[in-house]
């Protein structure tokens, strides 16, 4: 059990390649703090960097409140899972988990090794590969012995990098569940490492988004969705992508309103302190929008641009003064090229300033970071 | 504020290892190799420094003499037919090898079953000591037991004197050198070969393109840099040919053979002037540091264009 | 916990067969054993059958050679009484007494060319894991200084080595030959099994450290045991080019620590050659390194080209 820290941690490769940009996070005493980001930016040298197995070139990590920069890897008392999972190719599955478990460090009679690694193979299901080599597994099968070997012995921080990455869609979900069960998970502090958004918001208890070696916003998941800094945070999180439109506020008979997509979109800007001419964008996530005209909000019209069904569902992108504009709705028969009208609760609506990118805050910020997170209940049903 | 800044990382905590030992760590690593590597390269220098004196057996405190060895040298007709000798060596062997080896390498690419079958022997004629080689080949050479002219014999070309004439000296120890070094291009060609990407060929196939087209537009230009490997080794080899001429005549017929290297023996070994031996040997490895930059040069463009196609 | 289906890696290994179709120049893509053979087919095998005679005939007469006895050595081709004479001679088991000493040679190249190999298998391993892992300045000075040994004439060393070794007393001594073959050895042990380290993921020692080894031990138990077969192969091919080395015991060696390539060569001299001891003799000295050639096959390509081409 211990707290994690990194100190302006920067990270240069040669002397062209920065790899992080003077990174600070502080993770608590058993938290599971995500950590999420394109490839590239930066994810697993943060990791490598914790583990000691990457020496960082200014700044350093704390564990435990603890400087380690110069305590070797093999003595910090962290766990880590490979992305490509680093089994042993030569041992077996049972002997590459046993294999901390033989370690001077962190030894154990061979009859309690045996029990231990009984219970963590029990619970993740793998206790009939016990005798297999790597070579005869498959993705989800190696992944859980990576994880194994995590599991089996004490650590102070576990570090996961992007370990459900390499499994398809719907094993990644059941999997997903699995890990949020698993108890050295829950109360271990954890440093997990993903670019799925889905895995984010189900597993963190906070989330920092990592961005070219540099971090873009640390914080819970519903002020990540809510409150996202910026465009680029949006746009990493949702499936499909938040709709972004550019535009200009305009003053209006009841005060400004946003005017985009050549006047297609023409919404309300009384939610938040905008002057008229200010150049923004307006971000609207296709989970918010709803079909047809309802009262009490603001209406798109528009064309439909093209449908594909989503189960129980469709995404409908419309087409609206040259803008593409996506929504979520149920199952429907509407052809390409209908007309229809969608309303936009006013309350969801972000918006953005043009030229840099960052969020306008709301008038009402404090209270919209509290509601749930739509995309999650879809997620779970 | 850490703990780390009140109590500074110190030697009593555990697994703790000094910046500055981290930092020497591959160093430690490298250290004996390194010390070999000086054990073999204070005689290297050594050579350099004779090439600007007058180090003979005879003269165990030699001067300096500048450069007069090298003016020496590169104005003398002897060093003149040594470079000629070395150059009709090393660009006919490896002319013919190469142009065998692709062949051969093409040949059990097919993966027949004769070919399959035989393709494990390939490597035999490369692992015999090239001295014992020779040896080998001098003896098929003989006129005495020899087999060579009384299998030739049927076909006309029985009592040929093998090594009596320059020219004919020449092509016997181009023969021997082929012999042996044939399997070595074959080998690096057929990996080539084995580790093409198939998607081109079938997409050839597809087009309708014929073998000859395939071969001379697609498998060709993706092995140019395996061969090109194939050719800097043998041509580097060839430069400082001197077992396959030792063990056939020695040089002769006179001095038929003589190539740098065995003409830096004669001078060194044979008449103790070490000096002057080792201005051969310091000019042949400027042509050999020279050609080789250049040929890699080369084999970097040829890689270029094969990752391009 | 979802089931999912056992990896499949059986498919990849008919590919290489399909591109050496696809290259070979010789007609359409399939398996030349499933369809009748054509004419064009047979006269490939000639030639490839034509080129393996040229290859292998040497070794078949100079075994026949070595079997005659000194009687039919002037009278006989192919067929003759084979007799076990000229290995007797060579062995040093025959009544008449025998002015090579063969079997001291044998026992020299042994002890020369093995000893080079553990000295450079000793330095070279660690050395090899420092480039390959680690990026530290002097590093490709180094690496390249390794390579010119390879390409450099051997002469240009031997001649100073030469006059040092009459000096300090290394000539005609094992440990003088040991010390020049590391020129041979060490770029070769070296550059291959930095290859050998460089395919290997860093990430297995990273996660034995991790799993609470230090450095050393993750290297012991978790690297080495993996490029165990191409440390093998480097050091067979490093002990191959060494016993086959000529000129440098040619010249730093007289009666003590000669080697069989130069006591091989000692056989055609004198006034009354004997060529058939010679054939016996040459056998004998070629037989370590083909059989150690043959076993490390799969592993030549990328030692002859020191890792340049990954066979």
């Amino acid at each position: 059990m211990a707290t994690l820290a990194l100190k302006g941690v920067r990270k240069e490769y040669g002397k062209s390649v920065v790899a992080l940009k003077g990174l600070d996070l502080d993770i608590g005493d058993g938290e599971f703090f995500v950590l999420l980001g394109p490839s590239g930016a930066g994810k697993t040298t943060t990791l490598k960097c914790v583990a000691g197995l990457e020496q960082p070139t200014l700044g350093h990590v704390e564990i435990g409140g603890l400087d380690v920069s110069n305590i070797e890897p093999n003595a910090r008392k962290v766990a880590m899972a490979f992305e490509n999972y680093a089994l042993y190719p030569q041992e077996t599955v049972y002997d590459n988990i046993a294999f901390p478990l033989r370690s001077r460090r962190y030894y154990r009679e061979p009859g309690e090794a045996q029990s231990i690694i009984e219970r963590v193979t029990t619970t993740l299901g793998i206790n009939h590969l016990l005798q297999r080599l790597p070579r005869e597994l498959s993705g989800g099968q190696k992944q859980r012995v990576a994880l194994a070997r995590v599991l089996v012995r004490p650590a102070d921080v576990l570090l996961l990098d992007e370990p459900l990455s390499h499994l398809d869609a719907k094993l990644r979900a059941a999997m997903r569940a699995e890990l949020k069960s698993l108890g050295e998970l829950q109360s271990t502090t954890s440093l997990y490492v993903t670019h799925d958004y889905l895995e984010a918001l189900a597993l963190g208890d906070r989330i920092a988004v990592l961005n070219e070696g540099e971090l873009v916003q640390v914080g819970t998941r519903e002020e990540i969705w809510h409150r996202p800094v910026n465009t680029f945070v949006a746009k990493a999180f949702g499936q499909p992508q938040i709709n972004l439109v550019e535009g200009e506020v305009i003053p209006g008979h009841d005060g400004p309103r946003f005017h985009g997509a050549n006047g297609a979109v023409d919404l309300p800007m009384h939610g938040f302190d905008v002057t008229p001419g200010r150049k923004v964008i307006t971000g609207m996530r296709p989970r918010d929008l709803v079909m047809d005209a309802k009262p009490g909000m603001a209406h798109i019209k528009g064309s439909v641009w093209v449908t594909e069904p989503l189960g129980r569902q469709q995404e409908v992108t419309l087409e609206a003064g040259g803008q593409h504009i996506a929504v979520i709705t149920p199952l429907s028969s509407l052809a390409i090229g209908d007309t229809v009208t969608i309303s936009v609760p006013v309350s969801r609506i972000l918006l953005f300033d043009a030229e840099s990118g960052q969020r306008i805050p709301a008038k009402d910020d404090a209270a919209g970071a509290a509601r749930p997170i739509a995309e999650m209940e879809v997620s779970r049903g | 504020m850490s703990v780390a800044t009140a109590n500074p990382p110190g030697s009593e905590q555990d697994g703790y290892v000094s910046p500055a030992r981290r930092a020497w760590r591959p160093y430690f690593l490298v250290l004996p190799a390194l010390l070999l590597t000086i054990g073999i390269l204070y005689p290297f220098v050594q050579g350099v420094i004779y090439s600007f004196q007058n180090l003979k057996a005879t003269r165990p405190n030699p001067e300096f003499v500048g450069f007069r060895n090298y003016q020496r040298i590169l104005t003398d007709n002897d060093f003149w037919h040594a470079a000629w000798v070395t150059a009709k060596f090393a660009i006919g062997a490896t002319a013919v090898e190469t142009l065998l080896g692709v062949g051969v390498a093409l040949l059990l690419a097919r993966n027949s079953k004769v070919s399959s079958f035989l393709e494990r022997f390939l490597i035999l004629p490369l692992m015999i000591a090239p001295i014992i080689a020779t040896i080998m080949w001098r003896l098929m050479m003989q006129p005495s037991v020899g087999i060579l002219n009384y299998i030739l014999k049927p076909i006309g070309l029985g009592g040929i004197a093998w090594t009596d004439t320059p020219a004919m000296a020449m092509f016997s120890v181009i023969l021997i050198d082929v012999w042996i070094y044939t399997p070595f291009v074959a080998l690096l060609v057929l990996a080539g070969l084995r580790s093409l990407p198939s998607a081109p060929f079938e997409a050839a196939a597809v087009e309708g393109a014929g073998p000859w087209f395939t071969f001379r537009n697609l498998t060709l230009p993706m092995l140019a840099p395996y061969i090109l490997v194939a050719v800097i080794f043998r041509f580097m080899d060839s430069l400082k040919v001197f077992d396959v001429i030792w063990g056939l005549t020695q040089g002769g017929p006179g001095d038929a053979l003589i190539a740098i290297q065995p003409k830096a023996y004669q001078e060194a070994i044979s008449f103790s002037n070490f000096s002057t031996g080792q201005t051969y040997m310091v000019i042949l490895w400027a042509i050999v540091y020279l050609t080789t930059r250049l040929l890699i040069s080369v084999l970097g463009r040829a890689q270029a264009r094969a990752a391009g196609v | 916990m979802a089931t999912d289906k056992p990896s499949q890696q059986v498919h990849q290994q008919a590919i290489p067969e399909a591109q050496g179709m696809a290259v070979a120049a010789s007609g359409p893509a399939v398996d030349p054993d499933a369809r009748p053979r054509s004419i064009g087919g047979i006269g490939l095998d000639l030639l490839t059958i034509a080129y393996f005679a040229f290859a292998l005939f040497p070794i078949i007469w100079i075994l026949m050679l070595s079997f005659k006895s000194q009687d039919q050595l002037f009278t006989t081709y192919f067929r003759f009484d084979p007799t076990l004479d000229s290995y007797k001679a060579v062995l040093g088991l025959s009544s008449t007494t025998e002015s090579v000493p063969f079997m001291k040679y044998f026992l020299n190249s042994l002890i020369a060319s093995f000893g080079a190999v553990a000295v450079s298998l000793l330095v070279g391993v660690p050395a090899a894991y420092a480039f390959a892992r680690y990026q530290f300045k002097g590093a490709n000075d180094m690496l390249f200084t390794l390579l010119s040994f390879r390409f450099a004439p051997e002469l240009m060393v031997i001649i100073p080595v030469y006059v040092i070794y009459q000096k300090i007393g290394l000539f005609d001594r094992h440990l003088g030959l040991i010390w020049v073959y590391q020129l041979i050895t060490l770029p070769l042990i070296v550059w291959i099994l930095r290859s050998y380290f460089q395919d290997l993921t860093p990430e297995l020692e990273q996660s034995a450290m991790l799993d609470g080894y230090n450095r050393w031990q993750a290297l012991v138990k978790v690297v080495v045991p993996l490029v165990k077969p191409g440390i093998a192969a480097a050091a067979l091919l490093a002990f191959i080019f060494a016993w086959n080395s000529f000129i440098f015991p040619f010249i730093l060696t007289g009666s003590n620590a000669q080697t069989v390539t130069v006591g091989a060569l000692a056989f055609m001299g004198g006034a009354k050659p004997r060529y058939n001891v010679t054939a016996a003799a040459a056998l004998i000295s070629l037989i370590p390194p083909l059989v150690l050639a043959l076993s490390i096959q799969r592993y030549l390509v990328r030692g002859l080209t020191f890792g340049a081409v990954k066979g």
